[in-house]
C-alpha cells in the first residue's frame, strides 16, 4: 500500500482538531475507495490451452499484481454454469502471467465452454474479462457422429464421463456401456453425456461405449480400457558370461493393458527395448556390469520403481555346459562336457549331474575348478540312462545355471544275478521248484534261459533241466532222485543264463523226511495298510535269514506260493502283494533260511479283508427230542467262509421275520437245542458270522408232533403205581388178616343144632317138605341167644311162589339143594343197605345174630346182610352199590313192615329207596350155593350170583320176592366185583 | 482347443464330408472354397461373440472388395474365375491389414481366435493358388500376394472402436467372397465336366 494516501495531523489548531480529524478520516476513506476502483486490474489477454486427453484446461491471463480472481466457466450453448469459483493465483515467474488449470469431468470436446475472469480484492472486484470460448466438437461445422473421450485408459474403480455428439439432423437415442444402457444428460443441442461409475476390468480389447441415434441404426462408439498401474517384482541382476548383466523381474499383476498401452520399462534411465509379450517374466540384458540398477515401470495409469545392487562374483549364473559325451562301462560311466566361456575355466564350479533311469532321477554333485567331467558310479549293467548337467559358482553360490542338453547311453552287460528260488513240497515227495523271474536289472543282459538241477549228495545222483525264459516253476519228484530215508536230502539249484554267462546258483536243501507239518500253533495275521504285519521271536544268536511264504489256505496240492526273503536279525516284516484278494484265507509260513534245510518256524493265517461267508452252514438238520428241537449242522467249507467264523446266530423265522434265539460265540459250535417247544411247525435259520457280518443263512423246518411215548409212559407209570398200591394193600391186609377178619368177618359161631349135623364130604341133598318152610329171621330186639322158627303161612308162600322161576314152577317136587360142606365161605359179612338191615342172615356181631334155617326152595341170592344195629354203633356203613343186589335178592329175613319202618330210622339213612321194602313182597326160595363170578350174567335167570356162604348153611330155602330178581340182576356186576374181592380176602386164610 | 473344435465343425459340415470327386483341380478348388466359406463363418461368429455389440449391428458402406466389373452374363467361366481371383487377392490384402492392425493394437489375443484367423489366411492363400492354377496359361501370370500392403485405414469411426467395426466389415467381406468363390468355382467345375453334386 505504498500508494496509500499519507495522512498528516496538525496539532496546533486544537479547537478544530476533532473536526479536522474526522474530516480527514472520511476523506481518506473516500480516497481509498476511489483508488481501489481505479487500481484493480481487469484480467487481460485471457488464453486457453486444452489437453483433450487429460481433459485439462489451462487458463492464463494478465492481471498485474492481483492474486484473487473470480472464474466462471459456462457451457456456451445452453449458458449453463460449469464452474464459478474464486481462486488465488500467483503470477508465474516463468511466463509473467497468471495461470490456472482446471480438469473437466466431461471431455473438453463435448461442447463449447465460455470462460471469463475478474480480479477480486476482498469484496472489490474488477470488471469481467472478455469471455473466451473453448470450441467443442459440437459446432455446426462438424456434422459427424462423434463420441468422446477416445480410447481412454482408466484405473479400475474410476468414474468416467462420456459424451456423444449427434450427427446433424439426427436425434439422440441412448448410450450403452457394454450391455448396459446409461442415463444421459444434455450438454448442448447435439451433445449428450453420461458417466460410468466404479468401472471394472475391461476386456483385453477394451469395453465398448456406444452411442445410438433414436433409430438405433446409426451408431458410433469408443473403447475404454480399464486396468491397473504396473507392479513389477523380484527384480535382480546377474551375470552369465562373467561380463555382461542380465536383469530379471516379473509382473506381479496383470495390468490388463497390452501392446501400445502396455507397461514400458527403463533400466538405469535407459529404455528397455523389450519385445512385447504377455509373459510376466521379463529379462533384459545390459552389456556391462554396473553394480547398481534401478528399474522403472510405467503405463498410462502410473509407474513403479525397483532397485538392485551386487558384486559380479556374487551373481554368477553359469550358462549350461555344452557338448556332453560319455564313456560307458557295465557298472559306471564318465560324463564329459565343455564350458561356453573361457572365464569359467578358472572359476571354481560345482556341477550337478542328473541321472535318469526307468523314470527315476538321481542327482550327483561334483566340484572343481573349471569342472568338465564326472564319473557316475553304481550303475546297473545293461541299463539305459540319460544324463544332463548344470553348474554354479562354488564360492558365493548364487544359483544353479541352466541344464545342459540331455545325452543317453546304455551300460554294458554282466552275468545275471542269482534267481530268488523256493520249493513247495507236497506230502508225497513231489513238489515244485519255483523262482521269481529276473527283472530287467537283475538280468543284467539279454536272458537266454534257466537251469534247474536236483542233486542227491548221498547218492551222487543229479538231474538237470534246461528251462525256457517264460517258465518259472518245475515239478519235481524226489523219489526219482534219492531213496526216501530220514537222512537223505536233495539239493535243488536254479541258475539263470544270459548272453554274458551263467549266474551264481541259488539252492534249497530239501529233506526226505516229509511229515505232516503242522507242528506249530497257527496265529492270526492282521492286514493293515502296509500288508500283513508279522512278528516273531528270534534267537539273539541266530544268524540265519528267513523266508516268509504265503499261499491260499484252501490249496493243498502244488500250490502257487509267493515268498520273500528276510535278512537275518529281523523279527518282523510286512508282506504285501497285488495278488492278495479279499475273502481268501492265506497261510503264511516263516522258514529259516540257511545252508541247512529250511525249517518251519511259525505259521499265520489271515485275510486281506474278511467278507461275509459266501454260503451258509452245511447239512442243517432239525431233530425232535421230546419237546425239544435239536439243530445240528456242519461247518462252512473253507473256501466259502471268507473270514474267520466268530460264531453262529440262531433265528426262528416266521414269514419274513426273524427272531434271534441264540448267539453262539463259539465258532466250534455244531448244534443247538431249542427247548420246550409246543407242538407246531417251526422254521429255523442258522447264520454264521465273521467280522464282516452274517451269511445268508441256512434254513430248516420241523413239525413238532405230540409226544405219544411220554403219554404211554405216564399211563404205565400210573398203572404201576396203582398196582404197587394194591400189592401193598394186599400185603398189609394179608399181614393183618387176623385183624381184618376180626374186624370185618368175625367168626360166626357154629349153630348148635340138635341132631347129627356133622358134615360129610358128600353133597347134602335136602328135600324140604312142601309146607314146612323154615325162615331165618333176624330180630334185633331179640336176644341173640334166642332162636325162633317162624312158620310162614301158606298164603304167603303161594303168593311168593308165583314169582319163582319156571324151573320151579315146572316141578311138583320140592327143589333139591346140593350143599357142599367143604365150601366154607369165610368172607366177611358185608354191610348192607339199610333196607337190608331187616335181614339178619349174618351179622358182624355174631352174638346178636339169629340164624333161621329154612328150606331153600330154589336158587337165589344168599347174601349176608350187615346188622344195622351192630354197625350203627361204630360207624354208619356206606351204601355200596355193589351190594345193592343183595338188598334186592339177598339173604334177608321175612319182611315185617312194622319192623322195617323201625329200622329205617334216622340212624340208618338209606340214600336209595328200597323197592323191596316198598313192595313188601314175598321171597323167593334161595337156590343152591354158587361161586360168585362176574361172568354169570347169562345165567342170571336161573342162578343168581352169591357170596360165599358163611360158616352156616341155610338148610332151607329162602323165599325171595319175585319182582326183585331183575333188580338184582342189574346190580350183579358190582356185586360180583365185591364178591370177588371178598373171596380173595377169604382165600388168603391159611 | 480351437483345432479340436475346428475338426468337429469340419466333421459336421456336409460339404466337407463329401469326398472330392476325382483329382481334378476344379473339384479341389470348390472344396477349398467351401472350407474357406465355412471357416470364415466360424471366424465371424467368434468375433461377434468377442464383441457382443456386433450381434445387433449391420454395418453399411457397401462392398469393400470391388474387382473389375465383368458382365456375368457375358463373361466366360475363365473370366469369372479371374474376377474371383482378383477379389480374393483384395480379401487377402484386407485380412493382412486386420492381422497387422490387431497385432499393433492388442498383440496376440485369445488363442482360438488367433488360430482361426491364421487358418483363414492360409486357406485363402491356398485358394488363390488353386484359382491361379485353374487360369494359368501361356498368356496369364496371376499374382497371389495381397492386393495392398495393409495400409488401408479403417473408415468411419475412429480409434479402437472404428478398428473393431472395420474388422467386422472385413470378415463379412471375406465370408461373402468365400461364398461367391464356392459358387463360381462349382459352376466352373461343372462347365469343365466335373460332377454337379460335389
Amino acid at each position: 500500500m505504498d500508494t496509500m494516501p499519507h495522512l498528516s495531523v496538525n496539532r496546533s489548531s486544537k479547537p478544530n482538531c476533532r473536526t479536522v480529524w474526522l474530516i480527514s478520516v472520511l476523506v481518506g476513506l473516500l480516497a481509498i475507495h476511489t483508488y481501489a476502483n481505479d487500481v484493480l486490474p481487469v484480467p487481460q489477454q485471457v488464453s486457453l490451452s486444452a489437453n483433450m486427453d487429460s481433459q485439462q484446461l489451462s487458463i492464463s491471463w494478465l492481471a498485474g499484481a492481483a492474486t484473487t480472481f473470480d472464474l466462471v466457466i459456462l457451457r456456451t450453448e445452453l449458458d449453463e454454469t460449469v464452474l464459478s469459483e474464486t481462486v488465488s493465483v500467483m503470477v508465474s515467474q516463468l511466463s509473467g502471467r497468471h495461470e490456472w488449470n482446471w480438469t473437466s469431468v466431461e471431455p473438453l470436446e463435448c461442447t463449447s465452454l465460455s470462460i471469463k475472469i475478474r480480479s477480486r480484492e476482498g469484496q472489490t472486484t474488477s470488471e469481467w474479462s472478455n469471455t473466451e470460448i473453448l470450441q467443442g466438437s459440437d459446432l455446426p461445422s462438424e456434422e459427424n457422429f462423434q463420441i468422446f473421450p477416445l480410447d481412454k485408459v482408466v484405473p479400475v474403480g474410476a468414474n468416467t464421463t462420456f459424451c456423444c455428439i449427434m450427427k446433424e439432423g439426427n436425434q439422440f437415442g441412448k448410450i450403452r456401456y457394454g450391455n448396459t444402457d446409461l442415463i444421459s444428460t444434455r450438454l448442448s443441442r447435439r451433445s449428450y453425456a453420461t458417466t460410468v461409475f466404479n468401472q471394472g476390468l475391461s476386456s483385453s480389447s477394451g469395453s465398448n461405449v456406444i452411442c445410438y441415434d433414436n433409430t438405433e441404426q446409426l451408431i458410433t462408439g469408443v473403447a475404454v480400457f480399464v486396468g491397473y498401474p504396473p507392479l513389477p517384482g523380484d527384480f535382480v541382476c546377474e551375470t552369465r558370461d562373467l561380463t555382461s548383466t542380465v536383469c530379471l523381474w516379473n509382473e506381479r499383476r496383470d495390468t490388463n493393458l497390452y501392446k501400445s498401452r502396455g507397461t514400458r520399462y527403463t533400466l538405469n534411465n535407459r529404455p528397455c527395448a523389450l519385445e512385447w509379450s504377455r509373459n510376466p517374466q521379463k529379462e533384459y540384458r545390459v552389456a556391462n556390469w554396473e553394480g547398481k540398477w534401478t528399474l522403472v515401470a510405467v503405463n498410462a495409469l502410473g509407474q513403479y520403481s525397483l532397485t538392485d545392487s551386487a558384486k559380479l562374483s556374487h551373481r554368477v549364473n553359469p550358462v549350461a555346459p555344452e557338448h556332453l559325451t560319455s564313456v560307458v562301462h557295465a557298472l559306471n560311466a564318465t560324463v564329459l562336457w565343455q564350458l561356453k566361456y573361457d572365464g569359467y575355466y578358472s572359476l571354481a564350479l560345482v556341477c550337478q549331474v542328473e541321472l535318469t533311469s526307468q523314470g527315476y532321477k538321481t542327482k550327483h554333485t561334483f566340484t572343481g575348478v573349471g569342472l568338465r567331467s564326472a564319473v557316475l558310479p553304481d550303475l546297473y549293467p545293461y541299463e539305459d540312462y540319460s544324463v544332463q548337467v548344470r553348474c554354479g559358482a562354488q564360492q558365493n553360490f548364487w544359483k544353479w545355471g541352466s541344464w545342459s542338453e540331455t545325452i543317453s547311453f546304455k551300460t554294458s552287460s554282466l552275468v545275471p544275478e542269482s534267481p530268488d528260488m523256493w520249493v513247495w513240497m507236497n506230502k508225497d515227495y513231489t513238489g515244485q521248484v519255483m523262482w521269481k523271474p529276473l527283472t530287467r536289472r537283475q538280468s543284467r543282459g539279454l536272458m537266454t534261459g534257466y537251469e534247474v538241477t536236483l542233486w542227491s549228495p548221498e547218492e551222487h545222483l543229479q538231474h538237470t533241466e534246461i528251462v525256457p525264459l517264460d517258465i518259472f516253476a518245475v515239478p519235481i519228484n524226489l523219489t526219482q532222485i534219492a531213496t526216501v530215508s530220514s537222512d537223505n536230502m536233495v539239493m535243488a539249484t536254479v541258475t539263470a543264463k544270459n548272453t554274458e554267462g551263467v549266474s551264481q546258483p541259488a539252492s534249497v536243501l530239501i529233506p526226505l523226511r516229509l511229515t505232516d507239518v503242522d507242528p506249530l500253533a497257527v496265529s492270526r495275521a492282521v492286514y493293515t495298510d502296509q500288508g500283513f504285519s508279522l512278528f516273531w521271536q528270534s534267537d539273539a544268536n541266530a544268524t540265519f535269514a528267513y523266508v516268509v511264504e504265503w499261499c491260499n489256505a484252501s490249496c493243498k496240492w502244488n500250490c502257487l506260493v509267493d515268498w520273500i526273503n528276510v535278512a537275518p536279525g529281523n523279527t518282523n516284516v510286512s508282506i504285501e502283494s497285488a495278488n492278495f484278494q479279499p475273502g481268501v484265507r492265506y497261510n503264511i509260513s516263516l522258514y529259516s533260511s540257511s545252508s541247512e534245510a529250511p525249517e518251519l518256524l511259525q505259521r499265520w493265517q489271515g485275510y486281506m479283508q474278511e467278507l461275509v461267508p459266501s454260503s451258509p452252514v452245511m447239512s442243517l438238520l432239525t431233530t425232535q427230542q421230546d419237546s425239544d428241537i435239536l439243530l445240528s449242522w456242519e461247518q462252512i467249507p473253507l473256501v466259502s467262509r471268507r473270514g474267520f467264523v466268530l460264531g453262529y446266530n440262531i433265528y426262528m423265522s416266521s414269514g419274513s421275520q426273524f427272531t434271534l434265539l441264540a448267539n453262539l460265540s463259539d465258532p466250534g459250535s455244531r448244534s443247538y437245542k431249542v427247548k420246550s417247544m409246543p407242538e407246531g411247525s417251526y422254521k429255523f435259520t442258522v447264520k454264521a458270522y465273521t467280522s464282516a457280518g452274517e451269511d445268508t443263512g441256512a434254513t430248516a423246518s420241523i413239525m413238532l408232533e405230540p409226544f405219544t411215548d411220554r403219554l404211554i409212559l405216564e399211563i404205565l407209570a400210573s398203572l404201576g403205581v396203582t398196582a404197587l398200591f394194591l400189592v401193598i394193600v394186599t400185603f398189609i391186609c394179608y399181614k393183618k388178616r387176623q385183624w381184618v377178619k376180626k374186624a370185618f368177618y368175625p367168626d360166626i359161631p357154629e349153630p348148635k343144632l340138635p341132631g347129627d349135623w356133622s358134615r360129610s364130604q358128600a353133597p347134602l341133598d335136602v328135600k324140604p317138605p312142601h309146607h314146612s318152610l323154615v325162615h331165618m329171621v333176624e330180630r334185633p330186639e331179640w336176644d341173640s341167644s334166642k332162636e325162633a322158627l317162624v312158620v310162614i303161612p301158606e298164603e304167603d308162600e303161594d303168593e311168593d311162589g308165583q314169582g319163582i322161576g319156571e324151573a320151579l314152577a315146572d316141578t311138583d317136587e320140592p327143589t333139591s339143594l346140593r350143599y357142599y360142606n367143604q365150601v366154607v365161605d369165610e368172607r366177611p359179612i358185608r354191610p348192607r343197605y339199610p333196607d337190608s338191615s331187616d335181614s339178619s342172615a349174618s351179622s358182624l356181631d355174631s352174638a346178636r345174630t339169629d340164624v333161621t334155617y329154612t328150606g331153600i326152595q330154589t336158587s337165589g341170592s344168599f347174601v349176608f346182610q350187615l346188622d344195622s344195629h351192630g354197625s350203627s354203633e361204630g360207624h354208619q356203613p356206606q351204601a355200596d352199590p355193589s351190594f345193592c343186589a343183595g338188598g334186592g335178592g339177598g339173604y334177608r329175613p321175612q319182611m315185617q313192615s312194622r319192623v322195617v319202618s323201625d329200622d329205617t330210622g334216622p340212624a340208618s339213612p338209606n340214600p336209595y329207596p328200597d323197592p323191596e321194602a316198598a313192595s313188601g313182597g314175598g321171597y323167593k326160595p334161595q337156590s343152591s350155593w354158587q361161586m360168585d363170578s362176574p361172568v354169570e350174567d347169562g345165567e342170571g335167570g336161573s342162578r343168581a350170583p352169591s357170596l360165599g356162604s358163611p360158616t352156616s348153611i341155610a338148610s332151607t330155602q329162602f323165599l325171595l320176592p319175585d319182582g326183585e330178581e331183575h333188580t338184582e340182576e342189574k346190580r350183579q356186576p358190582s356185586s360180583s366185583a365185591a364178591t370177588w374181592l371178598t373171596n380173595l380176602l377169604s382165600s388168603t386164610k391159611p | 482347443m480351437a483345432d479340436q473344435e475346428q475338426q468337429e465343425h469340419e466333421e459336421q459340415s456336409p460339404a466337407l464330408d463329401s469326398p472330392v470327386p476325382g483329382p481334378t483341380e476344379t473339384g479341389r478348388a470348390v472344396s477349398i472354397a467351401r472350407l474357406l466359406h465355412y471357416e470364415c463363418g466360424l471366424l465371424m461368429q467368434l468375433y461377434k461373440e468377442k464383441e457382443s455389440f456386433l450381434s445387433s449391428f449391420s454395418p453399411g458402406g457397401g462392398r469393400m472388395v470391388s474387382p473389375s466389373p465383368v458382365s456375368l452374363e457375358e463373361a466366360s467361366g475363365e473370366q469369372r474365375v479371374e474376377r474371383l481371383h482378383a477379389a480374393l487377392r483384395q480379401c487377402l490384402g484386407l485380412l493382412h491389414c486386420v492381422l497387422l492392425k490387431e497385432e499393433e493394437e492388442w498383440g496376440e489375443q485369445e488363442e482360438d481366435y488367433e488360430t482361426l484367423k491364421k487358418n483363414v489366411r492360409v486357406r485363402l492363400e491356398h485358394l488363390l493358388l488353386c484359382t491361379r492354377g485353374l487360369l494359368e496359361g501361356p498368356d496369364t501370370a496371376l499374382e497371389v500376394t495381397p492386393d495392398h500392403q495393409g495400409t488401408e485405414e479403417p473408415d468411419g469411426a475412429r480409434g479402437v472402436f472404428g478398428l473393431k467395426v472395420w474388422t467386422y466389415r472385413v470378415l463379412l467381406e471375406l465370408h461373402h467372397w468365400a461364398d461367391y468363390a464356392a459358387e463360381t468355382l462349382h459352376i466352373f467345375h461343372t462347365e469343365r465336366g466335373g460332377t454337379a453334386d460335389l
